[in-house]
């Protein structure tokens, strides 16, 4: 249905217009309300039926909120983890990744098929014998328990892979007959060839790391080491009933996922586009 | 690259040996921490899950082998089937329903309309959201004094339900949660199918006069089928191990009255409130079975290529 100007009608481009406009409203409000929420004094938040504009706008439950909680180290906890999970990510991704798409080498498609079969296991299912494995490795309470296991994605591996065989061969070729390693080969000629998927694969493991609930649910019972959605969850399960100080947290957490989804919303997508997976 | 690279590489006899060696070396550093952290934290414990099934243990005690005891008592455990029951619902609710509301929004989207790339950043935004944020808004919006219910109110006249807090509602509410949160997510992929559907096929449906209801259900819907397997395989792993959400709307619960219980919520009991390693390593296994079992279903269904 792709077809021109011409043949869409005018009917059927308002009638498509106002389907996702309404769609997109379905979208936004949730935001949107939770804004308006965190803003207002609580007695307004309970109003019934509800209303959309705070009066007086109260930016200070911001302020209030993060005296409240520590947010400050929930923000400090979940950067620490999701910037070592986007460096070990980029790293060990694509050196595998790598190995597999240029390096002919014996056991090479049993360790593909047993990373794509890894693809196939999502975290809960496994959650409860990697808490067991956790454990017994002495990692509950500590940030390496939140990163190890996010480390290396098969995901990860697989894009990279794909982005190293769109590689030319030419390109490798010479240094190969120069005598240089692989690594160096790797590094100062391959790596910056696939600059944009790797800048792809940071960000969606930027925001896997950054809005896992489950992982620090199961390592961090120490408060010091909650990150950001563990935190905003305790957070409700302890002030149900304050829903602007709630919003104000939510919002707080979702910003620099925003800001950041504002700014490179185009990767996100091609991320989507090429693994199909976030 | 060429025998001839290689052999340009090396001068001695059998050095084409020593260069393959050297080759697989490399290639095993290069691999060696994915496979082991892979081995560690995917691969190892699903392989444990199994082994683990098979033991009494509550992480204090000394384990003991108890063989397929923990099978024959989590099936005789009404929890157990609730929480299948939950999960199954669950994702025959929600995986339709967000793959249609997705593949429609898609083929709308792919149009010549204006103001494209705002409806699409609108439209994905929720999908980077936290599971935990996007929980908290929606039980704020689900509360009985909430924005659904003066909604409901003002528009249709109806006092709306406490939907998080009544049984008959709470699986509901998670349910219009997660197709909000992920219907998005799952037109971009369906936008990427679509812009792989050749143009010359529409011109010539157009052409032998198809109308646009036409054109969508017999070329866009069968072409999209490797989207449409993709999407449809994702979203039963998703909804049948759906865990965040009943943790969080229900305070880890599964509440009220087991209404939110799922099978991955009953894992994690289990563990942390019951001490039951083998139960919950036996509902795991229950879990793979179930998913491994959906998937080769969706695979014969869905997953054959496309012939043109």
């Amino acid at each position: 249905m792709v077809g021109s100007n011409s043949t869409l009608s005018r009917v059927s481009r308002g009638l498509y217009l106002l389907i996702l406009t309404a769609g997109a409203l379905v979208m936004v409000i949730p935001f949107f309300w939770s804004l308006s929420t965190s803003l207002k004094p609580l007695s307004e938040a309970l109003v019934f039926p509800p209303r959309w504009i705070p009066h007086p706008f109260l930016w200070k439950n911001y302020v209030l909120t993060w005296k409240t909680v520590p947010m400050g180290q929930w923000f400090v906890n979940s950067a620490i983890v999701a910037v070592v999970v986007v460096i070990g990510n980029v790293v060990l991704d694509s050196m595998a990744g790598y190995a597999l798409a240029r390096i002919r080498f014996r056991g090479r498609s049993l360790v593909f098929f047993g990373i794509i079969s890894m693809l196939m296991i999502p975290f809960q299912s496994i959650m409860l014998p990697v808490y067991i494995i956790l454990r017994a490795l002495g990692l509950i309470n500590s940030y390496a328990g939140m990163i190890l296991p996010q480390l290396v994605s098969a995901m990860g591996v697989f894009l990279m892979r794909q982005a190293f065989l769109n590689v030319p061969h030419e390109v490798e070729e010479s240094a190969i007959i120069d005598g240089a390693s692989r690594w160096r080969i790797f590094a100062q000629i391959s790596l910056p060839m696939v600059q944009p998927s790797l800048f792809t694969l940071a960000l969606m493991m930027f925001m896997g790391a950054w809005n896992n609930f489950l992982l620090p649910l199961l390592v961090a019972n120490n408060q010091n080491f909650w990150t950001l959605p563990l935190g905003v969850v305790m957070f409700q399960q302890q002030y149900y009933t304050n829903w602007p100080y709630l919003m104000a947290a939510a919002v707080m957490a979702t910003i620099p996922i925003a800001v950041l989804f504002l700014v490179f919303q185009r990767w996100f997508i091609q991320g989507i586009s090429t693994t199909g997976l976030k | 690259m060429g025998t001839a690279v290689m052999l340009k590489n090396t001068e001695k006899r059998g050095g084409m040996e020593h260069w393959r060696r050297q080759e697989t070396a490399a290639a095993y550093m290069f691999s060696l921490p994915t496979i082991i952290l892979l081995l560690v934290f995917s691969l190892g414990p699903a392989a444990y899950a199994f082994f683990l099934s098979g033991v009494s243990w509550n992480l204090l005690n000394h384990m003991h082998w108890v063989g397929l005891s923990n099978y024959g008592a989590i099936l005789h455990m009404p929890l157990f089937w609730t929480s299948v029951k939950n999960s199954v619902i669950f994702a025959a609710v929600v995986m339709p329903v967000q793959t249609v509301i997705a593949m429609i929004i898609a083929v709308i989207m792919n149009q010549n309309l204006p103001a494209r790339p705002i409806y699409r950043l609108i439209f994905f935004f929720p999908s980077i959201s936290s599971s935990a944020v996007t929980s908290l808004m929606f039980m704020w919006i689900f509360n009985k004094l909430g924005l659904l219910n003066g909604f409901l109110t003002a528009v249709a006249g109806i006092s709306g339900p406490n939907w998080i807090g009544n049984p008959r509602f709470a699986l509901s509410a998670i349910m219009i949660l997660n197709i909000w949160s992920t219907a998005g997510y799952f037109m971009v992929v369906f936008l990427a199918g679509l812009q792989a559907i050749p143009r010359a096929l529409y011109e010539a449906a157009a052409i032998d006069g198809a109308s646009a209801l036409q054109r969508f259900w017999n070329v866009t819907v069968p072409l999209l089928r490797p989207s449409t397997f993709f999407i449809v395989v994702m979203g039963l792993i998703g909804t049948l191990q759906m865990f965040d959400q009943s943790f969080i709307i229900s305070g880890g619960t599964g509440g009220p009255l087991n209404s939110t219980m799922t099978i991955a919520l009953l894992i994690y009991q289990e563990i942390f409130s019951y001490g039951q390693v083998g139960y919950g390593a036996a509902a795991t296994v229950f879990l793979f079975v179930l998913v491994l079992g959906l998937t080769i279903l969706t695979n014969r269904w869905l997953g054959k290529p496309i012939e043109y």
